[in-house]
């Protein structure tokens, strides 16, 4: 591609020398703005041993706008709906240039961690989550073993 | 009346011109009447009293410019930097003065302006060149602007940086780009970057808007396509009427004005009110049954005592009670009746009762928003039967013109007591709302019969009709005076 910014090989070659723990983004063979996007579920959370796919898109005005980001993989978390869009203040308001794709990662993955039910996305999900916290959290596990551990990703 | 003048008003009896008339005939009693002056609404004794102004663009730049020059003569700083200290005070001027005095440094680290030291990024130019951190280019350094945080960046990044900022309509709360930064970027530094003519205007654009927004004592007349601004000294849940565009809101939050419900329950109110649109949805019926005779019976004006036209009972629209109990001390159609022993009960009785509640308050609500529309088109009716009735001979068009202003006092009216109906469901029980109970039913009475009259009036009842106008006025004052809050 070409005239892309230096910004985004520099992040790009970055993120394949020193991968970040958990995650994958490779760069779409034929568009290199597009990242294809594999997430470990954290151990200690319900989505343990899962793997998450997601997509990643810088936009044109990136870095001064924010990368898209969305799940491709079914999950159930109070801070993600059903079309896998994500709740992160970092991806929306809270963006500054000065953040990378990498730690827009790491954040989702903390999420994934620390599912935030006061902020939600997805309303049910985070009524349950509130007033049921144990049967949310096996409703995740549930949702794993069924949508995020079928396929055999290679991941670090 | 003179022969001579009946003439004349002939010609003016074609529809399109009775409002304009009416204004005149008000000034024609205003400049001839000297007693007048002593009936005007006086501040002790009129509860909705409000003293506003309402500025062109051009007033309101002047304004702020001016008070933008004052601050900039007592702490001797910037238009740029005055500007920013005013958005962020709510332009209290005395206050920032005073936080400035006591300790400049710490009042405009506050303020986001200047960076705190333990913030002050190290990373310095050491040699001719230096890498920008957002778009990773090796240049020159004076390529290269910073405030006073000293995150540096290009001029380029920092020009793309406000334009996508501006485009999103950001202008005072720009900040820098730097991680977990919060500095404000001040209108000179951002004009000194962007290249675009035309950014720079629309910057200035939205910012304007923005410091008014930011202003207490002004605010945006809310009606469509209005550039008007309403300026006044208190910033109170007061009505203010646009001249332009003839918009009547509150002047605190810029919506329906809503006496005597304040201002955040009212938002309560309507928010509830949107999120239950499903379950009141059944409401909304224009036709009920007869109580007697069960015929259907269709509501087609603004009034809630029905008349079956079979069997002639009089019964009330909204609770379907016979009308005679309606005019009494004893009306209780306006008040819920709560079960004294909820707390003893079970979460689904408590829920099902909670849900009553509201329909009951929401069902009042909502007819009387259908009563005042009804209303508009009973307006309309009146002003076609006067023409009828001067054409019969039957009294002069300005003899007629009582009943006009008995359907507008009547709106009025109507208009207040539709509001107490969201106050009352947020009030809790108690004496207060007892007292609240009582003068919402007393009014409710005077306008219901008020709505009667002035549908079926005749020129003979003049003075009956304004005995009623006088009460129903005199009601409504007396629950504004006890429950607004001034
Ligand atoms: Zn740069
Ligand atoms: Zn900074
Ligand atoms: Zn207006
Ligand atoms: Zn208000
Ligand atoms: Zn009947
Ligand atoms: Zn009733």
């Amino acid at each position: 591609m070409a005239g892309l910014p230096r910004r985004i090989l520099k992040e790009t070659q970055r993120l394949m020398q020193e991968p970040v723990p958990g995650i994958s983004a490779i760069p779409d063979d034929n568009n290199a703005r597009y990242f294809h996007v594999v997430i470990k579920g954290p151990s200690e959370s319900p989505y343990h041993s899962g793997l998450f796919e997601l997509e990643l898109f810088l936009p044109e005005e990136y870095p001064m706008s924010a990368p898209k980001v969305r799940f491709m993989t079914k999950i159930y978390h109070p801070n993600i709906d059903k079309l896998g869009r994500i709740c992160l203040d970092i991806l929306k308001d809270k963006w500054s240039p000065a953040l990378q794709i990498r730690t827009v990662l790491l954040s989702i993955q903390a999420l994934l961690s620390a599912p935030n039910p006061d902020d939600p996305l997805d309303n049910n999900v985070a009524d349950l989550w509130k007033c049921n916290e144990q049967q949310a959290i096996e409703t995740a596990k549930d949702w794993t073993r069924k949508y995020a551990m079928a396929k055999n990703n290679n991941i670090q | 009346m003179s022969g001579q003048m009946s003439q004349e008003s002939d010609n003016e009896y074609s529809d399109d011109h009775i409002e304009d008339d009416e204004d005149e005939y008000d000034n024609y009693y205003y400049d001839n009447n000297d007693d007048l002056d002593l009936d005007k609404p006086k501040k002790s004794d009129d509860p909705e009293y409000f003293e506003f102004d309402l500025l062109k663009v051009e007033d309101v730049e002047r304004l702020l410019n001016e008070e933008v020059e004052a601050l900039c003569t007592s702490l001797k700083i910037t238009p740029s930097l005055a500007k920013m200290l005013l958005h962020a005070h709510g332009w209290q001027r005395s206050l920032i003065i005073e936080r400035h005095q006591r300790d400049p440094e710490k009042f405009l680290v506050d303020s986001r302006i200047v960076a705190d030291k333990k913030n002050i990024s190290q990373d310095n130019i050491m040699g001719l060149t230096h890498t920008c951190p957002i778009c990773v280019q090796q240049l020159s350094k004076d390529e290269f602007q910073a405030l006073s945080c000293q995150h540096l960046f290009c001029n380029e990044c920092w020009d793309m940086h406000f334009n996508i900022q501006i485009n999103q309509g950001l202008t005072t709360g720009i900040e820098c780009m730097g991680k977990d930064c919060k500095l404000l970027v001040p209108e000179d530094f951002i004009c000194g970057i962007l290249k675009d003519t035309s950014m720079r205007e629309k910057y200035f654009k939205f910012s304007f808007t923005d410091l008014i927004k930011s202003h207490s004592q002004l605010r945006f007349c809310p009606g469509p396509n209005c550039s008007i601004v309403v300026q006044a000294k208190e910033p109170k849940a007061k009505r203010v009427e646009c001249n332009m565009c003839k918009s009547t809101f509150c002047f605190r939050c810029g919506i329906d004005y809503h006496a005597p419900t304040d201002c955040d329950t009212i938002k309560k109110w309507l928010m509830k009110c949107a999120d239950d649109s499903e379950t009141a949805n059944y409401i909304s019926a224009n036709t009920k049954d007869c109580p007697k005779c069960h015929v259907c019976i269709e509501k087609n004006g603004g009034c809630n005592h029905m008349q079956c036209s079979k069997c002639k009972s009089d019964f009330c629209w909204m609770c379907l009670g016979e009308w005679k109990t309606h005019g009494s001390e004893y009306y209780e159609c306006s008040r819920f009746k709560e079960n004294p022993n909820i707390a003893n009960e079970s979460v689904h009785v408590q829920a099902r009762e909670a849900l009553k509640k509201y329909l009951f308050y929401y069902e009042r609500w909502e007819n009387h928003a259908k009563s005042l529309t009804l209303e508009e088109q009973t307006f309309k009716n009146i002003s076609t039967r006067i023409q009828e009735k001067v054409m019969n001979n039957e009294g002069t068009w300005i003899a007629w013109q009582y009943l006009l202003k008995a359907a507008d006092l009547l709106k009025k009216c109507r208009y207040s007591l539709q509001y107490t109906y969201p106050y009352a469901y947020y009030l809790d029980r108690g004496g207060r709302k007892e007292l609240f109970e009582y003068q919402q039913a007393q009014l409710e009475a005077e306008v219901e019969n008020l709505s009667w009259k002035v549908e079926r009036a005749e020129i003979s009842d003049t003075g009956e009709l304004e005995n009623l106008m006088d009460i129903a006025e005199k009601r409504r004052l007396t629950l504004l005076k006890d429950f607004l809050e001034v």
